[in-house]
């Protein structure tokens, strides 16, 4: 499904009313309320909550991978809620980055091969432009040197700099992140986090999603969740980036 | 880049990886080798005519392989020597007999009398002495391989065929066949052995003349000869490897193993792969979540399915190719044709591709979500 690219200033995602119901075995249960949310590029989001939240069940369905009980998702203003399971695969890929909690990196794989396998999983063949894409992109995250070495020989925080590597060699202009520093100590979850940082200072919308209130510094908006709903949305960010120190203590 | 990663997805779980393999040689070797001595086994049963050199067997009224025939009047050989087309003519006798070993105890031989000098019917192949022996008239020959089952005698030595004197003239190689050991010898002497009268013997064999066309040589040969049955040489050999399969039960004995032989195999790659792809789940879920269609995922498993099946082949196509050159002329009888080894491997394809059906199932269901979780 093709998907026109979208101007600075309109939403790269948006949520329109979007909820999700889930039967428990017994009886239906609401796990996430109606949300309106509109996710910009150059916009550092950072979604968090406590567990049983929402937070990842919402991270799903702006991934497209889970369809929403009632709202619309619209990617690049593109409704997309209702497109086959195919199409929303190859939007995945073609407009999404991922990075999951620890790495999900494929161990057999070389760090290069994980990077590139974002390129090539429908098939298409590597050519010598996208090797060149990922090895930027590796080299943009310190990784290159390690980029002969397989994933399961790299520490946490290398790991998750070859995962951001892979998110963002098909250059897409959504990034989502799943508790990407969880994992992770300080020393590397600050590395990661200010290379997702330095990532919505492209046109790319970054949505990270956590419960580690550690990392809300480097956030342009926040958005909590509790029991399903938003509780608490700074809103889009009209400052300079890294303004959100005072967002947040405010 | 995708089928390479496929790869070496596979081999990461080594252990999974080679199960499968070990499953695939499994059904190679394990059902190679059954064919091989099935082939082998039945091959002995057409020895005499496979090897005989003649177009043509004329076997007596209602016979059905080359073993059943009753006898024919010498007097027919003349006839069939004046038909146009046939080279040449000669009569071949066969008949049991009980060979009177060194301790005292008898072993069943098939006697088979040829005619000198053209020797049709007879042996090819000789590990000691040449077809000159059986110009002797009490001289026979035995197999090398059925050596000890008289004793380990030596040329020269002396016994007993249904109570009449023999010399072992020479030992030949090759020369086995499925009713009995092969015992040759003259034609007069193989009459006096088995009983048959002078005037009779038990087959016809004929030499089409160069460019003659054989079918039409076997229609006119039973036109000339209404009361007895004409084949072409390569007809009796399959009649008569028929005869054998349907009334000896080694076509269901064999049939059975070689089918025990398959499913052990298909049963250890179905564990082995639907293992592989559970190892992977989370690999396979998370490239669900970048982008991988089902059947892009479809696509790896059925890739490393391929490639299980692909060195399972090779390797047990090479454990199989020793095992045809351990028992090269051995007791053990053992033979591919040409045509069985495509079709084997092809379907050890087949078998290895539906032993992952029950993975590739497994792996278009794991869910991208997993990933988040």
């Amino acid at each position: 499904m093709p998907i026109k690219a979208h101007s600075p200033k309109s939403p790269a995602i948006q949520l329109n009313g979007v909820s999700r119901d889930f039967f428990d075995g017994r009886q239906i249960r609401r796990v996430l309320h109606p949300v309106q949310l509109d996710f910009f590029p150059q916009e550092f989001t950072i979604v968090s909550g406590p567990s049983g939240s929402g937070k990842t069940t919402l991270l799903t369905i702006m991934a497209l991978i889970l369809k929403p009980s009632e709202g619309r998702v619209l990617v690049n203003g593109s409704d997309v809620t209702s497109i086959s399971e195919d199409d929303k695969a190859t939007l995945r890929l073609k407009n999404y980055g991922f990075v999951f909690q620890n790495a999900a990196l494929i161990p057999a794989l070389t760090v290069l091969e994980n990077v590139l396998i974002a390129t090539a999983v429908q098939g298409a063949p590597v050519t010598g432009e996208l090797r060149r894409r990922a090895e930027a992109a590796l080299d943009r995250l310190g990784m290159l040197e390690y980029s002969a070495q397989k994933a399961d020989s790299l520490s946490g925080g290398q790991k998750q700099r070859a995962a951001i590597a892979r998110a963002l060699v098909n250059d897409p202009e959504l990034i989502l992140c799943d508790e990407p520093t969880s994992a992770l100590d300080v020393e590397s979850s600050t590395v990661v986090l200010q290379a997702l940082k330095d990532l919505s200072g492209e046109p790319k919308a970054v949505v990270l999603v956590t419960h580690d209130p550690r990392v809300f510094p480097y956030a342009d908006r926040l958005i909590q969740l509790e029991n399903g709903k938003v509780s608490t949305d700074t809103g889009h960010s009209s400052k300079p980036k890294g303004s959100f120190d005072e967002k947040a203590d405010s | 880049m995708r089928n390479s990663a496929a790869f070496k997805m596979l081999f990461h779980d080594r252990a999974s990886a080679l199960g499968s393999i070990a499953g695939v040689v499994a059904i190679v070797f394990l059902v190679g080798q059954q064919l091989a001595i099935f082939f082998g086994l039945i091959g002995f049963t057409s020895n005499l005519v496979d090897a005989c050199g003649a177009d043509i067997w004329i076997l007596s009224k209602n016979s059905d392989n080359v073993n059943s025939s009753q006898s024919l009047p010498m007097a027919y050989r003349d006839r069939v020597a004046g038909v146009q087309g046939v080279g040449w003519v000669e009569p071949l006798v066969t008949g049991g007999g009980l060979f009177k070993t060194r301790d005292g105890n008898t072993q069943a031989v098939q006697v088979v009398g040829v005619r000198l000098p053209q020797m049709a019917g007879g042996p090819n192949r000789y590990a000691e002495g040449s077809a000159e022996a059986l110009i002797d008239g009490e001289g026979i020959t035995v197999d090398r391989l059925d050596l000890p089952l008289y004793g380990n005698p030596v040329r020269g030595d002396v016994f007993e065929i249904n109570g009449k004197r023999v010399r072992i003239a020479a030992i030949t190689k090759g020369q086995q066949g499925f009713a009995g050991s092969l015992v040759f010898t003259g034609i007069e002497n193989a009459k006096a052995l088995t009983g048959l009268r002078d005037d009779r013997c038990t087959s016809l064999l004929v030499k089409a003349k160069d460019g003659v066309d054989v079918p039409d040589l076997v229609r006119l040969l039973k036109h000339v000869l209404p009361r007895t049955e004409v084949f072409t040489a390569q007809s009796l050999s399959i009649s008569t490897r028929l005869y054998y399969l349907k009334n000896t039960g080694i076509g269901t004995s064999f049939g059975f193993t070689t089918l025990i032989g398959a499913l052990v195999g298909l049963v250890i790659i179905a564990l082995t792969m639907y293992t592989n792809v559970l190892n992977k789940s989370r690999d396979y879920a998370m490239l669900r979540a970048l982008g991988a269609r089902r059947r892009d995922i479809l696509w790896i498993v059925f890739l490393q399915s391929f490639y299980v099946a692909v060195i399972g082949i090779l390797i047990g196509f090479t454990l199989l190719a020793g095992f045809l050159a351990g028992t090269h002329d051995t007791a053990l009888p053992s033979y591919l044709p040409w045509t069985v080894p495509p079709v084997h491997a092809l379907g050890t394809l087949v078998l290895c591709l539906l032993g992952s059906v029950l993975a590739m199932r497994r792996a278009v269901k794991i869910e991208p979500a997993s990933t988040f979780r």
